[in-house]
């Protein structure tokens, strides 16, 4: 796998931290934290409660992965439309390292994304509302739920964005097609998490986590299916 | 060495290969010609192993595209006529980036000499965003060039490059063809071509409309002469068409009248036309073979393939 470690430092180093406009997307997430605790001081006498707190920790952790979903799908079609897809393509390289690189590349920044989102939100609400407060409504084992869920849903939706980047022709077509995925997909994750929440105490949402990671690797398969450089190319 | 067999390709159901063969040999450039369509692009893309053919096979040192494409990917180097580079990255970065990705094994040396031989040295450290266009396809020549391949696909390498820096391209061609480099040019530059090929092979409608030495292409089924000489053109003409040529005024060349004849038998045409002119008095300055460029030949080739039905 050192070629697709190759291809997502060259994605990490040159289209993420090499872009003024990435830089500051990544800006704009550090001050999403900021805004939900500010937001969060205006729920009534004391603050939010235990339940408050979790929702707002879940919005900092999860929007940075809702907007790495599109972002995955635009390195694709990007990669399609100016052309850099067929000297790649014309590399050694296998189509899996290709695929796996690829999103390696966009997962890795985005979850550090997520988890400095969710480290600025700690820190900031312990001074608002109390450190005890944060400790007793986000315990360790929460903060890692949270952490793996939003790279669950990052590793799920994106890989199921990338069988529909392989498809379509355009960025804009692309963006249009992972939004429409991101709302769903988002729907499809807080519908089955409640469900699962309830059901068997609770140990239901292991069985969802489980099924989560069987998705992505179905969804990876599928992808470097679709991704084979012939009907890439043939696409072209 | 490039040995394409009987390959087809179908896209739906359009055909952009329709059972062509040919073949390149170490040291030697081979021009594949045609309209835009002709399947020029789809062939090299199916010899550099990242398209699939249909039907029939290529085999690049022997090697199966359809068995080992990989194999056939370390092999090749392929130039496209777009540059298509990550213009985030600088030059250093990028070719190196390349480098690994081909197991070269001393990456940073190779990226230096390679900016050397196209003069980018200064540019090392570079944004690609800031080249300009003839710097951008000297780049994607040098990502070509990182493993240094026994077979080259140049896909209209000088698109967009100034006269200069084409004229130096044409010269790293030739020297690389020295070094027994298989090179397949694909171009609409029939100049270019006509300069650099040994070989053409023209496509039309995905199919071989012809192939041959470029020199042989060049020379006409139907020979034509120019015979210049010091007399009345009129009187000429006439001395001609007694003896059976039928002849039309050229160009006057250094002050000397001019007439063109064809002749598809010269050995019997030729003495005719000299013993008519001289005959009647006239001083015969030069008799000689008229050439068709390469762009009239493949014109020619292309009309006849059209009239055939592709």
């Amino acid at each position: 796998m050192g070629k697709a470690a190759l291809i997502a430092w060259r994605e990490i180093r040159w289209e993420i931290f090499g872009d003024r406009g990435s830089v500051l997307r990544t800006g704009f997430f550090a001050l999403l934290p900021i805004l939900f605790v500010v937001s969060g001081r205006g729920m009534g006498r004391g603050g939010p409660n235990d339940i408050s707190i979790l929702i707002l920790a879940l919005q900092s952790t999860l929007i940075p992965a809702l907007s790495g979903v599109a972002l995955i799908a635009s390195t694709f079609t990007q990669e399609k439309e100016n052309g850099t897809l067929v000297p790649l393509l014309a590399s050694p390289v296998r189509d899996i390292d290709i695929v796996v690189g690829k999103l390696i590349g966009m997962v890795a920044p985005v979850m550090a994304i997520c988890a400095g989102s969710l480290t600025v939100f700690y820190v900031l609400g312990s001074f608002v509302y109390g450190a005890d407060r944060l400790r007793a409504a986000l315990p360790g084992e929460i903060l890692f739920a949270l952490l793996v869920l939003a790279f669950l849903y990052l590793m799920t939706a994106g890989s199921w964005v990338l069988i529909v980047a392989a498809i379509v022709r355009t960025t804009r077509a692309g963006q249009q097609i992972s939004g429409l995925m991101i709302g769903l997909s988002a729907a499809i994750f807080a519908v089955l998490g409640v469900a699962a929440a309830r059901i068997a105490d609770g140990w239901a949402l292991v069985a969802l986590g489980v099924f989560f990671v069987v998705a992505d690797v179905v969804a990876l398969e599928i992808a470097r299916r679709v991704w084979q450089r012939a009907e890439v190319i043939g696409r072209l | 060495m490039i040995d394409v067999r009987d390959l087809s390709r179908s896209f739906g159901r359009t055909v952009a290969l329709d059972h062509v063969s040919f073949r390149v040999e170490p040291g030697e450039i081979v021009a594949l010609l045609g309209p835009n369509g002709a399947g020029k692009t789809t062939a090299s893309r199916i010899i550099a192993g990242i398209l699939a053919p249909s039907e029939g096979d290529v085999l690049v040192d022997g090697i199966s595209v359809r068995a080992d494409p990989g194999s056939i990917r370390v092999r090749c180097g392929m130039v496209t006529d777009q540059p298509s580079l990550y213009e985030r990255m600088t030059l250093r970065a990028y070719l190196e980036f390349f480098c690994r990705l081909y197991d070269v094994a001393a990456a940073a040396r190779r990226t230096e000499e390679l900016a050397a031989l196209l003069n980018l040295t200064d540019r090392l450290d570079v944004r690609l965003g800031a080249f300009s266009r003839g710097m951008k396809q000297k780049v994607a020549i040098a990502r070509g060039l990182v493993h240094d391949p026994p077979v080259l696909l140049l896909d209209e390498p000088a698109t967009a490059l100034d006269p200069e820096t084409a004229r130096s391209l044409r010269s790293f061609i030739v020297s690389l063809r020295a070094r027994h480099r298989a090179i397949l040019l694909c171009t609409h530059d029939l100049d270019e071509a006509q300069r650099i090929a040994d070989r053409v092979v023209v496509l039309y409608r995905g199919r071989v409309a012809r192939e041959g030495l470029t020199g042989a292409l060049r020379a006409d089924e139907h020979p034509r002469f120019v015979v210049s000489f010091t007399g009345d053109v009129r009187v000429a003409l006439d001395m001609l068409a007694r003896a059976g040529v039928n002849a039309e005024p050229a160009a006057a060349e250094n002050g000397y009248a001019a007439l063109r004849f064809d002749a598809d038998e010269p050995g019997t045409t030729n003495p005719a036309v000299l013993r008519a002119l001289l005959e009647s008095g006239m001083r015969v300055i030069t008799l000689v073979r008229e050439e068709r460029s390469l762009e009239d030949a493949y014109f020619s080739i292309v009309a006849e393939a059209g009239e055939r039905g592709g």
